[in-house]
């Protein structure tokens, strides 16, 4: 903690690329991975703090590593020498940092392409950091590039209840992107993750009733759950008539048992 | 089963047969020399790449096999000959030695033995005493008797500990020196020519296990990443006690680059389980369609 506080202010003071760029690295040797542990107080502040930031998801090492990333002086052009260096050098523990910490940056709108392009990443440590209890993608990406990372956290079989604001993103697009993806899958002979319906909801018509169909006809538990909660927020009535068959699955989303967070926690913990 | 660590190889340019075949073998540990490419780089920016990709990707894709993996930095002799390039490689160094798994500064040290080569030899050593590295040096095929000597001698003078260097690619002309001067004596066994397994037997029954350590070098050229395991048991048939065979092929290796305080025993003994459905996508290191190797619990569903 000592070392962190005289390296902040060191860095702070001076703006000092090189003791910024090795204090950033070496917090590896000082902090470790485990996860910070907040209680319902200091949640609520740092959610006030920045509207959706969610440090309870967050490791200790990045969490200093953050620190010291908002102790470097905000000039512009200098702030954007450092950061895009520290970005272009990053290891896989730096990257994870640097990406959920983007809703805490400064200049917040001149990363967006930084943001899209860490999306591409293959590791799910750093796709994780940015797609996961983190505002910044909902709040900046345009919606080609918003689809890509939701399809991409299907494809890679994240959590996708972690991706914050999603129903306020749902857009026609996403939901046939979905329901393909959904049709090769099945063509493949091969689940469908439950939570993908919950991108097809609130565009509920003849051709997804279909498919919802076809999700009701499944033996799996997880699966049924999906097919009823899409089903049961989708525009009003739309669902209605092949609900009507699963009265027990209506009345737990009712009381709250079912939710999409419920379907996607067991999905991780049995499925993935 | 016996444990491994090649802590000399240049894994970027294996395949993935290769990394099952080394965790098969018993590998479980791999330290990768930031080296040259067999052809000069033109642009800092291919270094910093190639940095990146040390302790990034090729990190993770060991990861995937169960290996973990660890690099040394530095710029090496061949291509510390282009001296405006080499001054940039410099300015880009510091942003990398301080990263997690970064073991030692290296491989440096000489190759033509010419004056370029020998100021960034000097820088790099600095380098690792003021960020606390041992130092993993290259000695160089042609003139080597000299070339080795001279790399020690320019290392004293820089007061550098011989307990924290690493003198690599040894033979039997070398090998005495350095030992009695007190360095970590390492030995390439390459396929074929040069030093083979056989030797290798020979110079441990020579020299006894202290301060040796066994690597293969394996890069794009002919080489073979499983020279480690099979040096250790060409040893066991040839009578060299267990305990001496673990401590040229594991121990010693381990002892020398943990005195970076980035490599503990740990970080293989209580690895997670491999897991490749967990961290990868469909389409990186496993190919759509492909079943994930998996330990742990036998009821999951590749989904
Ligand atoms: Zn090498």
């Amino acid at each position: 903690m000592l070392w962190l506080l005289q390296k902040s202010e060191k860095i702070q003071s001076t703006g000092s690329q090189t003791a910024f760029f090795l204090a950033f690295s070496q917090a590896s040797r000082f902090f470790d991975k485990g996860m910070l542990v907040l209680d319902e107080t200091e949640k609520k502040e740092a959610h006030q703090l920045v509207e959706g930031y969610e440090p309870e998801f967050w490791n200790v090492l990045q969490t200093a590593r953050t620190y010291l990333l908002l102790s470097f002086p905000q000039e512009k052009e200098a702030w954007f020498a450092a950061v895009n260096q520290l970005f272009e050098t990053a290891d896989m523990h730096e990257h994870q940092a640097l990406f959920a910490a983007l809703p805490l940056m400064p200049f917040q709108e001149d990363l967006i392409d930084r943001a899209i392009d860490g999306c591409r990443t293959n590791v799910a440590l750093i796709f994780d950091a940015i797609a996961l209890n983190n505002p910044y993608p909902a709040k900046y990406f345009p919606e080609a590039n918003w689809n890509q990372m939701v399809l991409k956290a299907v494809f890679m079989q994240r959590p996708l209840y972690r991706i914050q604001s999603q129903d306020a993103r749902s857009n026609p697009a996403l939901a046939e992107i979905a329901r393909d993806f959904a049709h090769e899958r099945w063509a493949a002979g091969r689940n469908v993750m439950p939570e993908l319906w919950r991108l097809v909801s609130p565009f509920l018509n003849e051709k997804y009733l279909q498919d919802l169909q076809k999700v009701m006809s499944s033996k799996d538990e997880l699966e049924l759950a999906g097919g009823a909660l899409a089903l049961f927020n989708g525009p009003s009535g739309t669902g209605k008539t092949v609900l009507g068959k699963f009265p027990t699955l209506v009345s737990q989303i009712e009381s709250g048992t079912i939710t999409w967070e419920t379907v996607g926690k067991e999905y991780q913990k049995t499925r993935v | 089963m016996s444990m491994y660590i090649d802590p000399h190889i240049h894994l970027v340019s294996r395949t993935t047969d290769d990394y099952e075949a080394m965790q098969k073998a018993g590998i479980v540990a791999t330290i990768e020399p930031a080296f040259w490419l067999g052809q000069p780089r033109t642009e800092v920016g291919s270094f910093k790449d190639y940095f990146s990709t040390l302790v990034g990707w090729e990190r993770f894709r060991a990861s995937q096999f169960g290996i973990v993996h660890y690099c040394t930095m530095g710029l090496n002799s061949k291509e510390a000959n282009n001296i405006a390039l080499a001054e940039q490689v410099m300015e880009l160094l510091p942003l990398y030695v301080g990263k997690e798994g970064v073991v030692a500064i290296g491989e440096i040290g000489y190759d033509d033995q010419t004056e370029a080569e020998d100021r960034f030899y000097r820088e790099q050593l600095e380098l690792a005493k003021e960020v606390d590295l041992p130092v993993l040096i290259h000695t160089p095929h042609r003139d080597k008797k000299k070339g080795t000597y001279r790399s020690m001698d320019v290392a004293e003078e820089h007061g550098m500990d011989p307990g924290w260097i690493i003198v690599d690619h040894n033979n039997e002309e070398t090998v005495k020196e350095v030992l009695d001067r007190g360095y970590w004596a390492g030995f390439t066994i390459y396929p074929h020519t040069k030093m083979g397994s056989e030797r290798m037997v020979e110079i441990v029954k020579q020299y006894g296990p202290e301060r040796i350590i066994v690597n293969s070098a394996a890069d794009w050229g002919i080489s073979d990443p499983l020279a480690v395991p099979k040096t250790a048991d060409l040893m066991r048939k040839m009578g060299i006690p267990e305990e001496h065979v673990q401590m040229v092929t594991y121990r010693n290796a381990l002892t020398a680059f943990s005195l970076s305080g980035q490599m503990d025993e740990n970080d293989w003994l209580q690895a997670p389980p491999i897991d490749q459905t967990k961290k990868l996508s469909g389409n990186s290191v496993l190919r759509g369609g492909q079943v994930p190797r998996v330990e742990g619990p036998a009821d999951r569903v590749e989904n």
